[in-house]
């Protein structure tokens, strides 16, 4: 095909992409994006990109894989360079043949049923012969190591396999540049290593020049050339935990035995006031059916226990909204305290605006205040931290303190060790449905075999499970 | 021969029925509806493998309003052949849902939308956003079932009645609604990201085609029907 020679024939340009003083606006936005940004990406570099949510990090992967500025009328200045040529000389389709991107959502960049379908999309798309197509196919599942998933139906794989179904389908393409939005976001840790094992190990072989968006950075441990921060954030001191507990005022513990048929073991849990439960897992253990299941949410599960009026908050806080304002919102459950909650968890400025129009932490935190004003003692948060920057982060992590120094029990699902080392108090574990614990967090982190079992990892990226070290360990 | 008519090209298939469906319009005597509704069984026994029960519960509510066409007709109705104009009526309602199950019942959603895109040069713009809805279905359901249920935990009192449930829908709606754009943007970035441009100008790896099977089964079918209404004509 003769784009294809045109790519080969430009390659030794050792400059893959090149965009000077380039800058973006969205359309009917003053302020631009990204600002006279200047950048250099050469064969086979690692780059990690970072920055806080809305600083730019996906806009420029979308610069750069060229989907802006037609998908969304933005407008671009400066100069951008594809090997050595304007990206707007490139046809439609034809960037995207040398760039493959990853997506954070494992869920939402799919559009076939089953793993082959999907795969046989990319070549579609390239206009492959249908006769190449089951080489072609069966070659990249060797590669990735794929094959025992090829007639799957993509729905019932679990989250870290579908991200590598998702890397397999843009391998396809035969790309020079793969970029990696957040692909680590709803792994759980072990899983996350696994990924980026398997993900080094490709890049060797195939000597890609890599973006990686990631606010785990620990978890990719010396992958990276360089690293790109495209905003510093300063971050407010953390006061430490001792000074909200001072504050506890009425303590209420909290015991529940629950039992799902078919997915969910007899658990028994006990949780003090005051204090914050981290419970982990590996994926699809079961940890967000516990949390509805003690809800209430899961109509067959059997359940006792010693409070019915539950706090809950979903994965997506959106979920909760009713009404037109975060201020409305806080208060719909009827609680007198809606001013104090909305300035203990910093929701003052945007008090008026509509929930769905904030950003997603601040959703957390308004869904978590309303729970906190209506008075329930126990609050169950479902992976708050996934795809959340720093910033994001720490205010969570306030706003955590600021529930448990109510008196209300707090139970977290959550993939981030680093968070759950810093809030938790105690820590249940659950796999296959079987519930253990309480355990106090240093003596899970502490226990090789604990850690193993649960497909955890030590918090810092510290400690190193032996398989995934070693084969890290040759591609270095 | 059970299955041809799963196997018949879907894009012939819809055609067929399509065609006799108008027809049918034309025709005012309460027996060629019935001789075609007679025609769509023995069609279905011969060359299918369905599942009758689904059928007969997907029937069910047209059954019901042929039942209602037929009685507001004979009941209400003044003039003389009231009788004939009722069957009538209920018999196109049987003949015309029979039909359209005829084809929905033996067609997979996934090789219609492949075929219409392949025989009858429907643009893949719209044919692959068409798959992808169709993918997004189950997970709206699902979404939808758990915003409820999160919705009535933070509403203290118990709604039971169904016009409590109908005024909470725009509270459902709204959180639904802002997730399935988001979710739909993110993928058509995604099927972007890898190459489709949404023009005529791909491969299939699910090849649809027409072969002699399509032409000689579709002149059955077209036979079998055609022969109703020259029959219900003639009567």
């Amino acid at each position: 095909m003769a784009m294809r020679l045109h790519v080969k024939s430009v390659m030794y340009v050792s400059k893959w992409i090149e965009f000077h003083n380039v800058t973006f606006h969205y359309p009917d936005e003053d302020t631009p994006v990204l600002s006279d940004m200047s950048l250099t990406l050469s064969e086979g570099e690692k780059w990690l990109i970072k920055g806080p949510s809305g600083c730019g990090k996906s806009t420029l992967f979308f610069l750069l894989n060229g989907l802006y500025p037609e998908a969304c009328d933005g407008e671009v200045d400066g100069t951008r360079l594809l090997f050595g040529k304007p990206y707007d000389e490139y046809r439609p389709g034809e960037i995207s043949q040398s760039i493959a991107t990853v997506f954070q959502d494992p869920d939402s960049q799919f559009c076939m049923p089953t793993v082959e379908e999907e795969l046989a999309f990319t070549l579609e798309n390239r206009s492959i012969p249908r006769e190449e197509m089951d080489l072609q196919i069966t070659r990249i599942l060797e590669e990735t190591g794929l094959t025992q998933f090829r007639t799957r139906v993509i729905q019932t794989l679990s989250g870290g396999e579908k991200q590598r179904v998702a890397t397999a389908c843009a391998l396809l393409m035969n790309p020079k540049i793969v970029l990696l939005d957040e692909p680590l976001a709803h792994l759980d840790p072990l899983t996350a290593r696994e990924y980026v094992a398997w993900f080094s190990d490709l890049q060797v072989k195939n000597g890609w020049t890599v973006l990686v968006i990631d606010h785990q950075d620990a978890i990719w441990e010396s992958f990276f050339d360089y690293t790109l921060v495209l905003e510093e954030t300063s971050m407010p001191p953390l006061k430490a935990k001792s000074a909200y507990a001072k504050e506890v005022k009425s303590q209420q513990d909290f015991r529940a035995e629950v039992r799902v048929p078919g997915i969910l073991h007899e658990a028994k849990l006990e949780v003090t006031g005051g204090s914050i439960t981290v419970l982990a897992g590996p994926n699809g253990a079961g940890k967000s059916t516990l949390l509805k299941a003690l809800a209430g949410l899961i109509p067959k599960a059997d359940r006792e226990q010693s409070d019915e009026t539950i706090g809950y908050v979903p994965q997506s806080p959106e979920f909760l909204f009713i009404t037109p304002s975060v201020r409305q919102e806080v208060s719909f459950g009827g609680g007198l305290r809606t001013e104090e909650f909305l300035t203990k968890l910093l929701l003052e400025g945007v008090a008026n605006s509509n929930p769905f129009a904030v950003s997603q932490g601040q959703k957390r935190r308004t869904a978590i205040a309303a729970m906190l004003n209506d008075g329930r003692p126990v609050l169950l948060l479902d992976e708050p931290t996934a795809g959340q920057d720093a910033f994001a982060l720490h205010e969570l992590e306030d706003a955590l303190f600021q529930v448990a120094a109510e008196g209300t029990a707090v139970v977290v699902v959550t993939h981030d060790m680093n968070f759950a080392e810093r809030i938790a108090d105690s820590m249940l574990l659950l796999k296959d449905g079987v519930l253990s614990g309480p355990f106090h967090p240093a003596n899970v982190f502490s226990d090789p075999s604990l850690l193993r079992t649960y497909r955890l990892v030590q918090p810092t990226g510290g400690a190193r499970d032996v398989d995934v070290a070693s084969s890290l360990e040759s591609v270095h | 021969m059970s299955t041809w008519l799963h196997r018949l090209n879907p894009s012939i298939k819809m055609l067929v029925t399509f065609v006799f469906i108008f027809a049918l319009a034309f025709y005012f005597d309460p027996w060629t509806p019935l001789f075609v509704f007679i025609a769509v069984l023995v069609v279905q026994l011969l060359f299918s493998r369905i599942n009758w029960k689904r059928w007969a519960l997907l029937m069910l509510p047209f059954s019901l309003g042929a039942v209602g066409y037929f009685w507001t007709t004979y009941v209400f109705g003044t003039s003389d052949d009231r009788l004939e104009t009722a069957l009538s009526l209920s018999f196109r309602v049987f003949a015309f849902s029979s039909l359209s199950l005829l084809f929905v019942l033996t067609t997979s959603p996934m090789q219609f939308i492949m075929s219409v895109m392949q025989q009858l040069k429907l643009s893949p713009k719209l044919a692959y956003s068409l798959l992808v809805g169709y993918q997004f279905l189950p997970v709206l359901k699902d979404e939808f079932i758990q915003i409820r249920q999160v919705q009535q935990l933070r509403k203290p009192q118990v709604q039971k009645s169904t016009l409590a449930k109908l005024r909470a829908l725009p509270s459902v709606a709204i959180p639904l609604l802002a997730g399935a754009v988001r979710k739909a943007e993110k993928t058509a970035f995604a099927m972007e990201a890898r190459g489709f441009t949404g023009t005529r100008d791909r491969t299939y790896f699910h090849e649809v085609r027409l072969e002699r099977f399509d032409l000689y089964f579709s002149v059955v079918l077209i036979v079998i029907f055609t022969s109703c209404l020259v029959v219900g004509a003639t009567l």
